[in-house]
């Protein structure tokens, strides 16, 4: 999982880690459905477990999250990637990159990791076709050296899925 | 016939005294039988800022109006969830019940007013650190907290202003993104976004509606002293408590500079005859009696200036701020000259009224 490492890791700051903690108490008193974190004593990594909502293509298929926080949380957008293997879908690239504008240019402070969760889920579950990004291969090669996608310039073109 | 006239007439007047009442407030849509808009909002003694909560009722009254009470619901509101929501409908409700078949429009306005005046604080969670807005923070303090004016979302004033140092900070040391917009026919641009592009402008954290420096006016005085500090550095975890003191602090030389400027206006203070400013080590030179007052009204006034009972501030407070420089440092240096000389002045009396 060499892949995953952010980039200029710093560690958080005292308003990050008092956020962050009061996610988490949220979090266990009132999980998103479909979801389970996996608590480690690592503040700044969660790593989440994804069930495939029923009734969609990634029903029983589970997949984990790796949410990376950087110093400046909430202020800046947390790291969320798929630990591959990724869910086949149009935004999910094969190195587990999402192509998700709240996780880049649209993010607000006012977002949680229950949020973002959220969020993933309901893009998994509105898909249409089980199918990698047009561009994956491209992309996932221009990131070998393992690139955050928060450093990739996304374009955000499509509001349907 | 005539008293069904008669009645019709009582109600009309009623209209017409609910309009001159609520003035702009007032959307008329029908005189008879009476249709009105009412945009509501908690007594704040028309302080915006400090306005938290409002709501558009809509009275809507049948031909058989006052023997039938009108209808009575929440066309929009702002700052009110579903329970105090609720609650607003259920106070009204009980108003009509209370005043059946009486003329009761008035009434009914008023009781909505009172309501909302009670429910005017912000309800749930800061939705930046995710602490609640008003609860006490267990040293007996209230975190400051503040409204965005145009949608009313509100923050913690702490909260609000890292994200506006943020934003402005990011929008200087990310030129990629100010330089050229990404094309995105999904939804708005990261310029756009974020509002980083144009200077003195943000977007709301919950609802991204954008908003102007002027919406966080009342507060944009603490962010424009305090950058240096906000840099967003470790270190400014320290200033925290020193910056909400800070602006507890401003507001209390606020209210301080009001109560002089009152003071002083009905000549109840004393200044001193010429506009020395004394410095550290400048020495002064007799103790000067003003001519005119005798000692002891000297003592009266002494305590006059700063303890009326409107200054929500202790007695001592005031006064203290002279000496903590390094808090006053920041642009109301003549306000502390100001409250330096008038302390030095009621030194000087002290030592007069020993002296004498």
């Amino acid at each position: 999982m060499t892949s995953s490492s952010a980039p200029s890791r710093k560690a958080l700051s005292k308003i990050a880690c008092n956020r962050l903690q009061k996610e988490l108490v949220e979090w266990q008193l009132n999980p998103p459905a479909g979801f389970k974190h996996k608590v480690t004593d690592n503040l700044q990594r969660w790593v989440i477990e994804v069930n495939g909502a029923s009734g969609t293509l990634y029903t029983n298929e589970t997949y984990q999250l790796q949410v990376d926080f950087p110093e400046h949380y909430p202020m800046e957008a947390p790291q969320v990637i798929f630990i591959p293997p990724a869910p086949l879908h149009p935004h999910i690239y094969s190195n587990g990159h999402i192509c998700l504008d709240i996780l880049y240019d649209s993010w607000s402070p006012a977002m949680t990791v229950s949020s973002i969760c959220i969020s993933i889920l309901s893009m998994l579950s509105s898909s249409t076709a089980k199918q990698r990004p047009a561009d994956n291969d491209r992309y996932v090669k221009n990131c070998r050296n393992g690139r955050s996608p928060k450093e990739t310039r996304w374009w955000f073109h499509d509001d349907k899925v | 016939m005539a008293s069904v006239e008669e009645e019709e007439e009582e109600v009309l007047l009623e209209v017409e005294a609910v309009e001159s009442v609520y003035g702009e407030d007032c959307l008329v849509i029908q005189r008879f039988p009476p249709h009105l808009h009412l945009h509501i909002k908690p007594r704040t003694a028309d302080d915006s800022s400090q306005q938290f909560v409002e709501a558009i009722l809509e009275l809507r009254a049948g031909t058989q109006y006052p023997d039938e009470p009108p209808r009575v619901g929440i066309r929009e509101s702002k700052g009110l969830d579903e329970v105090r929501q609720a609650h607003l409908m259920a106070s009204i409700k009980e108003k009509v019940d209370e005043l059946s078949s009486c003329l009761m429009l008035i009434a009914l306005c008023e009781e909505a007013v009172q309501v909302l005046s009670h429910m005017n604080h912000p309800d749930g969670d800061c939705p930046l650190c995710l602490y609640p807005l008003v609860k006490e923070d267990g040293h007996g303090n209230l975190l400051p907290f503040m409204k965005l004016m145009s949608c009313y979302h509100c923050f913690h004033s702490k909260c609000i202003i890292k994200w506006w140092n943020w934003i402005q900070q990011q929008s200087e040391t990310d030129p990629i993104s100010n330089a050229s917009s990404t094309s995105s026919s999904y939804s708005r641009s990261r310029t756009d976004m974020r509002g980083t592009e144009k200077e003195n402008q943000g977007t709301c954290p919950v609802c991204r509606k954008v908003f102007q420096a002027t919406d966080i006016e009342h507060v944009l005085n603490l962010i424009k002293t305090y950058t240096p500090e906000l840099s967003l550095e470790e270190t400014e975890i320290d200033d925290d408590e020193e910056f909400q003191r800070a602006e507890v602090e401003n507001i209390r030389r606020k209210n301080f500079e009001a109560l002089l400027k009152l003071q002083e206006e009905n000549n109840g203070l004393i200044k001193p005859r010429r506009n020395e400013v004394l410095l550290p080590g400048v020495f002064l030179p007799e103790p000067v009696t003003p001519p005119s007052i005798s000692p002891k009204a000297t003592a009266e006034q002494q305590t006059e200036p700063s303890f009326t009972p409107t200054s929500e501030t202790g007695p001592s407070k005031p006064l203290n701020k002279g000496s903590t420089s390094a808090r006053n440092n920041f642009r109301t240096r003549k306000n502390t000259m100001r409250n330096r000389r008038v302390r030095t002045t009621e030194w000087v009396k002290k030592e007069n009224s020993t002296v004498e």
